[in-house]
C-alpha cells in the first residue's frame, strides 16, 4: 500500500482505522505492535527539536483559555472545557519545570469579556489551584478575542525589552465577539512585539490565521486529545527570541534563604512583599528569601522584587534553564543487530531487547529508548 | 519551456499542474486536426494560462495555420484576469527570447472602453466579452473582419446556450412600444429637416438601395465578413423592396408595424403562435409582406446612418422592434412568439409583454463554428460533455473532462438525504410546504454554523423558496439561533443591496466574526463571485435548482429539443439544474490551496442521474458512504474533515505529485499518470 510515501500524511486516509494496523505476534499477543506505534511517537518529540538559536529564556506568557459555550462540546472527553484545563494543568507545571525564570498568566474569556484567572507569576501552584478552581466554570456565550488580547497586552508591555512577552490562546468557539475592528490591535501587538500562538480545538479560523503570522506565533488545530497534548507541550521550549529584541547585562539577585525557628528569638515574623497587593494569602511568616540589594522579603522564588526592581532567582532555576541554549544532540538511531559489543544500555545496564538502539554522536555509547528519552527530556546531558 | 508533442510552449511558471499538460496536449491535438473542441478542467487549476501559453506558442511556431486568438469570457473581471495572465506570459517571453515583443493584444471591456480602431484586425490576441461575437447587433459592429485563420475560446462556458438564446430573442413591453413611436416621430422629423436642406443625400441612399446590398454581398462572398444571422444570405441576392425604399414609406411602415404590436399587446389572456402564424396574422390584419419586414433591419441601419444620426443609443427601442421584424419574417422555425397579458406572479396587473423566443441556440452561434477553424468552448463545469455539441449542433473533434490532481482532498462533497428524525429532505415540489423538510433544513444550517469557520454560503433554488424557508425560520426561532453563531446575510434581487451584503460578509468573515450569504442558485452570486479560503469553508446547496417549470417560454423550448435534437424533457432539466448546483458548488474551491465542503442537502442527489452529470473532478470524490447522510453524520464527518485540512500543508507536500517542476514532468512514469487524467468522451 506504501507506494507513495505521501500516504502517511494524516489527512491522506479517510477515518484511522488503528485497530487494523495491530497484528498479533506467534502467540497471539498484540503487545509487539503497540509497543512499536507508541515507540514512534515518543521518538518523534526528541528528534523535532531545533539546533543552536537564541532562545527567550526569560518568559512572559498570557495563557489565553476559551470558556465560551463552545467549551461543552463533548468531542473531547468527558468536554473540551474539563479535557483543557487538564492538559493546561500539565502544561503549567511542564513551563515551571522548563523555564524556572519565567512567568505565567491565565486569562480565560467567555460572554464577550474576558477575565484575569491568575496575574502573571512565577509559582506554578497558584495557577494549578486556580485551574482546578475553573473546572466548575458555567460556560456561556462568545469568546472575545479582543478583550482577551487587550486584557493581556495591559500587563505584557510593561515586562522589560530583553524578556520574551508571549500570548497562548486556546480557541475552541469559531466565532469571536469584538468591541472594536482586531486588526489595529494586531498591529498593536505587532509593534509590542508580543508573538501570538493559537492552539485550535475545532477548525482554522481566519482570523487567528492572520494574527499569529502577523505576531510570529504559531498556529494549530487539534486531531484529538493526544495531538492536542502534543501542540501544548511544543510551547513549553522557549521560542528564538527575535534578533530585534534587546539584549544587555541583566542584574540578577541571588537571594539566600533564611530559614528561622520559632525557638528563635531575634526572629521577628514578617510580610512577603510579593502579596502586598494581592488581598488573599497575606499572612506572616518567619522565614524567606531575602533581597540583597534591599532586604526586602519573598516567600517564593523567581521573582521580581517590588522595592528595587532586581530579579531575584535561584542558582539551580539558572542552571535548569541553560540546557535550552546548548540542547544535546540527538541520538542516532541504528538496528540492535549491527551492534558487536554486549547488548547492555549503558544508562539503565538493561538489556537491549528493542529493535533500535540510540547512540550518542559525541561519545558513541548505546542506550535503550527509555533512557533516550528520559538523558533527552529530563537529564539534557549525556550521562558519559 | 515544455515539449508538448514537438511543440515548443514557454509557460511562464516554475511549477505546472499535472492537469495543466493534459489540457495543453489536448488542446494541441484539437488545434492540429483543425476542429472544435469541448474541454472540462476544474477551476483554479489554471486553465487561462494553459490556454493562452499554449495558443500564443501555436501562432508562433504556425503563423500560417493560425493568425489570431479571439478570448471571449463572461464578466469583466474575468476579462480582467486573462488580461493579466496575458500580460505575465508575454514579459517571460520578452525575457526569454530577449527579442521586444511584436505581439498585439487587445481587450474590449466595456462599452465605455468600447474601440473599433483598424488596428483591431491585426491584433494577434482579442479578448472580449461574449457578446461581441454572439450578438448579431454587436457582433456586426465589431466582429465581422476577423480572419478565418482564428481559434475562438470560449472560457465559462458551461451557460453558452443561454447566451446564444438571449442574443437572439426580443421582448417588447408596452413601454418598448412608447418609446419606439417616440424614435419614428424623432425619425420623421429628422428626414423633413433633410428635406429642406439636403434632399440629395435622401436621393442617394435611395440609388443605393436600388442597387442593392451588392457589397455586402461580394465581402461576404470573397470571406471578408462573419455572416450575421440576423442578415440571412438570401436577402443579400436581392435589392431592398420598393414599399420601404424612400425613407418616407419605411417611416409610413414602420407606423403601421407599431399600430399592428400594439394592437397585439391589447390581449387578455395568453397567446402563443408560430412565425408562420404571426406573418399571416399581420398580413390579414395590416396588409405587411413578408419581404419588407426581412429587410427593416438592414433599412433602418441604412436610414440612420443617411441622416447621419450620432447617438444611436437613442434609438435602441426602434432597433429592438426592426431587429424583431427581420428575425420573425427570416426564420419559421427555432422561434416562438408568446404573448403575455401579466405576469404570472401578479394577475391582477397588466402588463402585457410580447416574448419573441428563441429555442435553439444553434442559430446564434452558427456563424461562428461556420467561420472559424478551430473553437473551444471550456468551462470548470461541462458535464456532461456530450450535451453541448448536440444543443449547440456542432461536431467537436476532442472533448475531454480533467480531473483535479490533490495532494489532500481538500473539497468534500457531502449528499444529506435525511434529517436527525429520518425525514426525506428534498425540495420538490410536493414536500415544499412541508413543516418537517424546513426545520431539517433548518437544523442542517444551525449544526452547520456551529462547526465551520468563517464564512458559509446557501444557495436555495429560487428567491420565493428562500423567502418562505428564511420566514418559517424566523418563525421557528431557528435564526435566532444561527444568528448566534453567524451573521447572517441574505441576497436580493436589486444589485446594490446584495454587493453591500457582499463586502459586509466579507468583512464579517476576514475579522473572525464569521457569516453566512444565504443566496439564490442562477443568482449574481452563483454565477460571477468566487469564496477563495475563508469566504467560504462551506456551501450548502438547499435542494435541486430546477427551473421554474411552469414558464411558457421554458415549455415550448422543451418542446423544441425533443422534436429537433431527440432530447427528453427530463434530461435536459436534469442537466440544467445539475449545471447549476455544480457552479455553486464549484464557488468555494478555487485553488489547490483552498478547501471546503460542498453540501447537497436533497436526497435526489444521491440518484445516479444526478449524481452522474456532475463534473468529474466532483463527482469522484462522493464515496458510497456519504451518499444519503443525516444531519449528525454529515456534521461528524465535516467535523473531521476541517480539522485534517487546518494542518499545516506546504508546498513541499504538493511538489511532486500535485505540482511539478520540469524534471518530474518528464519522467516516464509521470508521463503515464497525465495521460490517465483526461477522460475521453
Amino acid at each position: 500500500m506504501d507506494e507513495e510515501p505521501e500516504r502517511t500524511k494524516r489527512w491522506e486516509g479517510g477515518y484511522e482505522r488503528t485497530w487494523e494496523v495491530l497484528k498479533e505476534d506467534e502467540s497471539g499477543s498484540l503487545k509487539a505492535t503497540v509497543e512499536e506505534i507508541l515507540f514512534q511517537s515518543k521518538r518523534k518529540r526528541v528528534t523535532e527539536s531545533h539546533g543552536q538559536v537564541r532562545l527567550g529564556m526569560m518568559r512572559h506568557l498570557h495563557l489565553v483559555v476559551d470558556c465560551s459555550r463552545s467549551m461543552e462540546d463533548q468531542d473531547l472527553k468527558p468536554n473540551r472545557l474539563t479535557a483543557s484545563l487538564k492538559l493546561i494543568e500539565t502544561f503549567v507545571e511542564e513551563y515551571f519545570d522548563q523555564n524556572p525564570i519565567s512567568q505565567l498568566g491565565i486569562i480565560t474569556t467567555k460572554n464577550k469579556r474576558a477575565e484575569k484567572l491568575t496575574d502573571l507569576a512565577g509559582n506554578p501552584k497558584k495557577h494549578i489551584v486556580a485551574l482546578k478552581k475553573a473546572v466548575d466554570t458555567v460556560c456561556l456565550g462568545e469568546p472575545s478575542l479582543y478583550n482577551s488580547l487587550h486584557l493581556a497586552i495591559q500587563t505584557l508591555k510593561h515586562m522589560p525589552g530583553h524578556t520574551s512577552r508571549e500570548i497562548l490562546v486556546i480557541l475552541s468557539s469559531l466565532t469571536t465577539c469584538d468591541p472594536a475592528n482586531i486588526c489595529e490591535l494586531i498591529k498593536t501587538l505587532k509593534s509590542l512585539k508580543v508573538r501570538v500562538s493559537v492552539i485550535g480545538l475545532s477548525a482554522e479560523v481566519r482570523v487567528c490565521t492572520v494574527l499569529t503570522r502577523e505576531t510570529g506565533g504559531s498556529y494549530h488545530v487539534i486531531l484529538d486529545e493526544s495531538h492536542f497534548k502534543e501542540l501544548l507541550m511544543l510551547h513549553v521550549k522557549p521560542p528564538p527570541a527575535s534578533s530585534s529584541s534587546e539584549c544587555s547585562l541583566i542584574r540578577m539577585g541571588f537571594p539566600q534563604h533564611i530559614i528561622a525557628s520559632l525557638t528563635d528569638q531575634e526572629a521577628k515574623p514578617s510580610f512577603s512583599m510579593s502579596h502586598l497587593d494581592s488581598s488573599s494569602g497575606a499572612d506572616l511568616s518567619l522565614g524567606g528569601y531575602f533581597c540583597p540589594q534591599c532586604h526586602a522579603k519573598y516567600t517564593e522564588l523567581p521573582v521580581e522584587c517590588k522595592v528595587c526592581g532586581l530579579t531575584l532567582v535561584s542558582a539551580p532555576h539558572l542552571a535548569r534553564s541553560f540546557h535550552h541554549l546548548f540542547p544535546l544532540q540527538a541520538f542516532t538511531e541504528s538496528p540492535t543487530e549491527q551492534l558487536q559489543k554486549d547488548r547492555f544500555c549503558q544508562a539503565c545496564q538493561g538489556e537491549l531487547k528493542d529493535k533500535s538502539i540510540f547512540s550518542c554522536p559525541s561519545c558513541c555509547s548505546v542506550f535503550c529508548v527509555e533512557c533516550d528519552l528520559f538523558i533527552h527530556d529530563s537529564l539534557h546531558c549525556c550521562p558519559c | 519551456m515544455l515539449n508538448i508533442e514537438g511543440l515548443l510552449v514557454h509557460f511562464p511558471y516554475d511549477y505546472i499542474y499535472p492537469e495543466q499538460y493534459s489540457y495543453m496536449l489536448e488542446l494541441k491535438r484539437t488545434l492540429d486536426a483543425k476542429g472544435h473542441g469541448v474541454l472540462e478542467m476544474p477551476s483554479g487549476t489554471g486553465k487561462t494560462i494553459s490556454l493562452l501559453s499554449l495558443i500564443v506558442a501555436y501562432q508562433k511556431v504556425f503563423p500560417l495555420e493560425v493568425s489570431k486568438l479571439i478570448y471571449c469570457s463572461r464578466t469583466v473581471p474575468e476579462i480582467e484576469k486573462v488580461v493579466e495572465e496575458l500580460r505575465k506570459l508575454m514579459e517571460y517571453y520578452s525575457k526569454q527570447t530577449g527579442e521586444s515583443n511584436n505581439f498585439l493584444a487587445l481587450a474590449l471591456s466595456s462599452r465605455k472602453n468600447l474601440c473599433i480602431h483598424p488596428e483591431l484586425m491585426h491584433a494577434n490576441i482579442v479578448v472580449y466579452s461574449y457578446h461581441y461575437l454572439l450578438d448579431p447587433k454587436i457582433a456586426d459592429l465589431v466582429s465581422k473582419e476577423l480572419t478565418k485563420k482564428s481559434v475562438v475560446v470560449f472560457d465559462e462556458a458551461h451557460n453558452i446556450d443561454n447566451v446564444c438564446i438571449d442574443s437572439m430573442s426580443v421582448n417588447i413591453s408596452r413601454r418598448t412600444l412608447d418609446r419606439c413611436q417616440t424614435n419614428v416621430e424623432t425619425l420623421q422629423n429628422t428626414i423633413q429637416k433633410i428635406k429642406e436642406t439636403d434632399a440629395t443625400k435622401l436621393k442617394m441612399e435611395y440609388r443605393r438601395l436600388v442597387e442593392g446590398l451588392k457589397e455586402a454581398n461580394v465581402a461576404r462572398e470573397t470571406d471578408v465578413y462573419l455572416s450575421n444571422p440576423v442578415l440571412p444570405d438570401e436577402i443579400l441576392q436581392e435589392a431592398v423592396p420598393g414599399t420601404i425604399r424612400t425613407a418616407e414609406h419605411f417611416v409610413g411602415f414602420l407606423k403601421r408595424f407599431l399600430e399592428y404590436l400594439k394592437s397585439r399587446l391589447r390581449v387578455h389572456h395568453v397567446v402563443q403562435e408560430s412565425t408562420p402564424q404571426f406573418l399571416k396574422d399581420i398580413f390579414d390584419k395590416v396588409c405587411i409582406d413578408r419581404k419588407p419586414l426581412r429587410f427593416c433591419a438592414e433599412r433602418l441601419r441604412s436610414l440612420l446612418r443617411t441622416l447621419e444620426i450620432a447617438d444611436i443609443a437613442d434609438f435602441s427601442a426602434v432597433t429592438l422592434i426592426s431587429n424583431f421584424a427581420t428575425l420573425v419574417s427570416t426564420y419559421s422555425q427555432g422561434f416562438t412568439i408568446i404573448i403575455e397579458p401579466f405576469e404570472d406572479r401578479t394577475p391582477t396587473i397588466a402588463n402585457p409583454v410580447l416574448h419573441f423566443s428563441c429555442m435553439d441556440p444553434s442559430i446564434a452561434i452558427k456563424p461562428v463554428f461556420q467561420r472559424f477553424q478551430s473553437v473551444i468552448i471550456t468551462s470548470g463545469t461541462l458535464s456532461p460533455l456530450d450535451i453541448y455539441p448536440r444543443i449547440l449542433d456542432f461536431r467537436p473533434v476532442t472533448m475531454a473532462s480533467f480531473t483535479m490532481t490533490l495532494a489532500r482532498t481538500c473539497l468534500c462533497p457531502l449528499i444529506v438525504g435525511r434529517g436527525n428524525d429520518q425525514v426525506a429532505l428534498s425540495s420538490k415540489f410536493e414536500t415544499r410546504e412541508d413543516f418537517a423538510v424546513i426545520r431539517n433544513y433548518g437544523s442542517l444550517l444551525q449544526e452547520m454554523s456551529a462547526i465551520v469557520p468563517d464564512g458559509i454560503v446557501a444557495f436555495f433554488t429560487s428567491y420565493m423558496y428562500m423567502e418562505n424557508i428564511v420566514a418559517a425560520w424566523y418563525e421557528q426561532g431557528i435564526l435566532e439561533n444561527i444568528q448566534r453563531n453567524k451573521l447572517i446575510f441574505i441576497e436580493t434581487p436589486d444589485a446594490a443591496e446584495t454587493s453591500m451584503a457582499l463586502e459586509k460578509y466579507q468583512e464579517a468573515c476576514e475579522n473572525g466574526r464569521g457569516a453566512i450569504l444565504l443566496s439564490v442558485a442562477r443568482g449574481k452570486v452563483s454565477e460571477g463571485i468566487d469564496f477563495v479560503h475563508h469566504f467560504g469553508r462551506a456551501v450548502i446547496m438547499f435542494g435541486v435548482p430546477y427551473v421554474y417549470t411552469q414558464s411558457r417560454i421554458l415549455k415550448a423550448r422543451l418542446e423544441y429539443l425533443r422534436d429537433q435534437f431527440q432530447i427528453r424533457e427530463n434530461d435536459f432539466l436534469t442537466f440544467d439544474a445539475m449545471r447549476h448546483a455544480a457552479q455553486c458548488v464549484g464557488r468555494v474551491i478555487r485553488g489547490k490551496t483552498d478547501y471546503g465542503l460542498m453540501i447537497f442537502a436533497d436526497k435526489r442527489y444521491a440518484r445516479a442521474d444526478k449524481r452522474g452529470k456532475l463534473p468529474r473532478w466532483i463527482q469522484e470524490h462522493i464515496s458510497d458512504g456519504s451518499l444519503n447522510l443525516t444531519v449528525d453524520e454529515a456534521v461528524q464527518l465535516s467535523k473531521h474533515f476541517l480539522r485534517q485540512m487546518a494542518q499545516p500543508f506546504r508546498q513541499e507536500d504538493q511538489l511532486g505529485l500535485s505540482l511539478l517542476t520540469l524534471e518530474q514532468l518528464e519522467s516516464e512514469e509521470m508521463l503515464k499518470k497525465i495521460s490517465q487524467i483526461a477522460h475521453q468522451t
